[in-house]
């Protein structure tokens, strides 16, 4: 019984080590999956955690309306922001700087921001020869298109009353009422 | 006293409690939004439900409101109930359903009692896909923004508006689900504690537009335990500062001052720090220089003067830098005093030195239980918080009665209210004091208020006499502590003293000092002035003897954090920490050292006066001890206060009425004489004018007569008078108004200053057609 036990296993053991062989054989014959990089660049998935940018809404305004969602959540505390309201009601910062040094690219931030301002993009190639130059500011991090989540405009949503879209006009709401009229 | 069952947990009662405040005061935390400790119990929001487990156990349990329930010995609750749970999740999802989305862009975010209160009750999730009821916005000033949407209609605003502030201008409209708290019309809010409505509302609708334009999260913000720098109230406060500036600052309970609430003169005067033109680097004749150049060239300028130097503390500053410069000048042989004006001098240390023989003045809280009060001059430009005080006495019923000579927010609560003339003010305290003497209230009719006045402060259990210093002079401090002796020992006495240490700084100085130094510099015997956090260029009545005086100094050196017009005239200019950026001691109206601590630091190097002062004295080869040895020799066995805690009443040595006589002499008044008052608002303080958020609300600057002394003088509402006084002349719109004295022109403290004239001086009257 025991026995056989110890020739079964022997004889599996034997048979893995053939496929094992076999596969990187046959593997030397087939096509790379690597690349040369950086003479050849794969193109990364959308969900990549690279580097990290401040996308605009689709009608061309600043999406981000300096909340400190990111810059709370932030584990290595990369981000800081200071907002600044404009006279028109809208809300942006005033400066945005992103330490790229110490940034962990988890995307926290990306996950805590309510109005899909900050998005992490799949380019990686960071490097610079200063460690201050790795810290972007809003005029490095500010793109001007919409990123990887088209339509989304947070003031449309929003109770606040900006231009061209006053108390009431937003998505779901009702027209504002009357304080001055009893009247249902 | 008795005991419940909250959950398993015993929890001990005092009569008359509710449930709510019974947990709350164990700290067991019932989500609660429309109960508010100062307003109590409304049942509006729905929130606090628990559940009730009734006696009879053949009863099923109930669902009660924790904050209307009262409370039996031996009642069974549970909060943690699944009833009780569902009723509150309900409550806030029903509250929610109209509630924009606008967290993000929202200041209340990170302290918004709503949001903790969905977190904790409510469903994850919004199921409601109707549309959104909304409301538009009012416009409410420079001081609070208005964000309707937001409103969970709690009553919370108007509760504190118009019951606690005793303000008109606020209220509910509408009905049903669509009421809304707001102005009949758009325009700044009115009363002097609206500020508050930041704090109270648990949402976002009304949010702090100071802090807005220049807005941080909460959880950014450096706090520390802080006292209020713009009257002798002494409050406690929260500042909060990010990246080196001051952002807000918001109240800290104190349980005998402030418990809830601040005056908006102190959540909103803190932006004086932030001033533009605040100076940040030392100058000297003219350029920016370095502190070590500056400390060098002033060091020098002594040295050569030979031991004619004066030094001129403030009120404003705290006891450690009055403290030094005292030493400074002790070690260099020269005056000291606080104060610019010697009338004000005289009448601060006749009024501390009247405290310490009738006993020390109430607190606020202590203020609020009175029955009667004699209130002299208008409190709320001087002491906002105790006239907060003084209205939730008058809401328990306590008789106020009033003598003032130019308008005040307290007359429309005065059972009686009584203009009298700044220079009648001495004789009408007198007369008073004769007929309490007297004990019978004569039945004389020409003489109504005055005995009306007596009938009430004779017939209070609990009385209180206040007066406001900067309107009473040295011969009327004394009368009405005379006053207070009279009408027995249930009688409290308090004065609001201008400047958030006068108290200490009374302590500090020598009686007729600032006269003795004003004559010398005149004289020519002293020929450098340091002055540290005071106006004396700037004062309305002695500023132009100053000005004068000053051209014979051969250095002023100045040390303050505000661009007055001493600062500019400087020819050393040490700028110094403004008070959330160092750490001191103030002494409040009631004696009581409270202490602050330094919030935060600027990129520039900005030390505190004690430490400029030290540096100086170092430069002149004299090591001063350091500023808690120099108060330990002035005050046995003193003990800086730690900042964080309620603070201790100081023990210093008992100060001599001062005997001096009037400081101003008597002017020959003729027909064509007018008194001039000083009238302030809450927002006139020499800290606080310099924060632009409150200085947009100014008053219009008129000259206020009372209609029938302008009748008598031919003087219409609206047109021009020309006013001459002893350094300038100004041409003024006339404003005919029912609080002003008869024959008193009732006018701001910069045309004061322009004029050259203070309190009860004379004026002369022109019109121009």
């Amino acid at each position: 019984m025991n026995k056989k036990q110890t020739n079964d296993y022997t004889l599996a053991l034997i048979k893995g080590l053939g496929h094992s062989l076999w596969a990187v054989l046959r593997h030397a014959f087939v096509k790379r999956e690597t690349v040369s990089y950086p003479d050849i660049k794969r193109s990364l998935p959308l969900r990549w955690r690279g580097r990290i940018v401040l996308t605009r809404d689709p009608d061309g305004e600043e999406r981000c309306v300096a909340c400190y969602l990111c810059s709370a959540v932030c584990p290595v505390d990369c981000i800081h922001l200071q907002a600044h309201q404009n006279n028109d009601g809208r809300r942006y910062p005033e400066t945005f700087s992103i330490d790229f040094s110490r940034c962990i690219f988890c995307g926290f931030c990306e996950e805590a921001c309510p109005t899909l301002a900050i998005q992490l993009t799949p380019d990686f190639e960071m490097c610079e020869r200063h460690h201050e130059s790795l810290v972007y500011e809003k005029n490095q991090l500010l793109i001007d298109g919409q990123g990887k989540h088209p339509d989304y405009n947070f003031y449309r949503h929003a109770g606040v009353a900006i231009p061209g879209k006053a108390i009431g006009e937003a998505k779901g709401d009702t027209s504002p009422v009357d304080r001055d009229n009893n009247l249902p | 006293m008795g005991t419940i069952l909250i959950d398993g947990h015993i929890i001990p009662f005092k009569p008359g409690d509710n449930i709510l405040q019974a947990a709350l005061e164990a700290n067991l935390e019932i989500p609660h939004f429309c109960y508010h400790a100062a307003l109590g119990s409304l049942g509006a929001c729905r929130l606090c439900a628990v559940e009730i487990t009734p006696k009879d156990s053949s009863k099923a349990p109930r669902i009660a409101m924790a904050c209307l329930e009262p409370l039996e010995d031996g009642l069974e609750v549970s909060i943690s109930a699944i009833a009780a749970q569902q009723v509150r999740q309900h409550v806030i999802e029903f509250l929610m359903i109209n509630h924009p989305h606008d967290c993000p862009i929202c200041d209340e975010g990170g302290e918004c009692h709503l949001q903790d209160m969905t977190v904790a009750c409510g469903p994850p999730y919004r199921r409601y896909r109707g549309r959104k009821r909304t409301f538009s916005n009012q416009n409410l000033g420079p001081l609070i923004h208005h964000e309707m949407n937001r409103c969970i209609t709690c009553y919370r605003c108007t509760r504190f508006y118009q019951d606690y502030a005793l303000g008109n201008d606020l209220g509910a409209m509408r009905l049903r689900n669509e009421v809304y708290f707001g102005r009949f019309q758009d325009g700044p809010l009115e009363n002097p504690f609206a500020g508050n409505l930041v704090e109270i509302c648990p949402t976002g609708v009304f949010t702090d537009a100071i802090f807005r334009q220049h807005f941080a999260r909460v959880w950014d913000l450096k706090t520390a335990p802080s006292i209020c720098p713009h009257c002798s109230v002494g409050c406690n406060t929260l500042p909060g500062a990010r990246d080196g500036t001051l952002r807000r600052v918001r109240n800290r309970a104190h349980p005998e001052l402030n418990r809830w609430f601040i005056c908006d003169r102190g959540r909103y005067g803190h932006q004086y720090s932030e001033h533009s033109a605040r100076p940040l680097a030392p100058r000297a004749s003219g350029a920016d220089t370095s502190y070590h150049d500056a400390l060098t060239a002033a060091a020098s300028q002594i040295k050569s003067a030979q031991d004619c130097i004066g030094g001129l503390g403030s009120a404003r500053e705290d006891l450690e830098g009055n403290a030094m410069l005292q030493a400074l000048l002790n070690t260099l042989g020269g005056i000291y005093t606080a104060f610019s004006d010697p009338e004000l001098e005289t009448a601060t240390i006749a009024a501390v030195s009247s405290l310490q023989n009738t006993g020390n003045a109430p607190s606020l809280a202590e203020i609020e239980l009175i029955d009667a009060a004699l209130i002299i001059g208008d409190l709320t430009a001087y002491a906002p918080m105790i006239d907060l005080a003084l209205r939730q006495a008058y809401r328990k019923g306590a008789k106020l009665a009033l003598l003032h000579s130019s308008p005040t927010p307290l007359a429309q609560f005065a059972t009686t209210a009584m203009t009298v003339s700044p220079q009648e003010m001495r004789t009408t305290l007198s007369r008073l004091y004769q007929l309490i003497n007297a004990q019978s209230a004569t039945e004389d009719m020409t003489e109504t208020p005055m005995t009306d006045i007596v009938a009430s402060l004779m017939g209070a259990r609990k009385l209180l006499l206040i007066g406001a210093i900067e309107t009473l002079t040295a011969q009327e401090v004394p009368i009405l502590a005379k006053l207070a002796t009279a009408l027995g020992s249930d009688t409290r006495l308090a004065y609001a003293f201008s400047g958030a240490n006068a108290y200490g700084a009374a302590l500090l100085s020598p009686a007729g000092s600032a006269m003795v130094m004003l004559e010398a510099v005149e004289a020519g015997q002293i020929r450098i002035l340091i002055v540290a956090g005071n106006d004396p260029l700037g004062d309305s009545r002695f500023g132009p003897r100053w000005r004068a005086a000053c051209r014979n100094l051969s250095a002023l050196i100045v040390l303050d954090c505000i661009l007055t017009a001493t600062a500019k005239a400087a020819d050393i200019l040490f700028p110094v920490a403004a008070w959330t950026e160092r750490g001191g001691t103030f002494i409040n109206y009631e004696g009581r050292a409270q202490g602050f601590a330094p919030v935060f630091h600027r990129p520039e190097y900005l030390p505190s006066v004690a430490e400029v002062i030290t540096d100086l004295g170092q430069y002149l080869g004299h090591s001063l001890q350091a500023a808690p040895s120099v108060l330990g020799d002035i005050f046995s066995d003193f003990e800086i206060p730690k900042p964080g805690t309620t603070g201790s009443l100081i023990i210093a040595p008992s100060l001599p009425m001062p005997t001096t006589p009037p400081v101003h002499s008597a002017q020959e008044s003729c027909s064509s004489m007018w008194q001039a008052a000083l009238t302030s608002w809450y927002g006139d303080e020499a800290l606080a004018s310099f924060a632009p958020g409150l200085m947009v609300l100014i008053p219009e600057t008129v000259a206020m007569i009372e209609p029938t002394s302008a009748i008598d003088a031919g003087i219409k509402n609206g047109s021009q008078i020309k006013l001459r006084g002893s350094s300038g002349s100004m041409v003024l719109p006339v404003q005919l108004n029912q609080g002003v004295a008869t024959g008193t022109i009732a006018i701001a403290r910069n045309v004061l200053a322009q004029l050259g004239v203070g309190h009860g001086d004379l004026l002369e009257l022109e019109q121009v057609l």
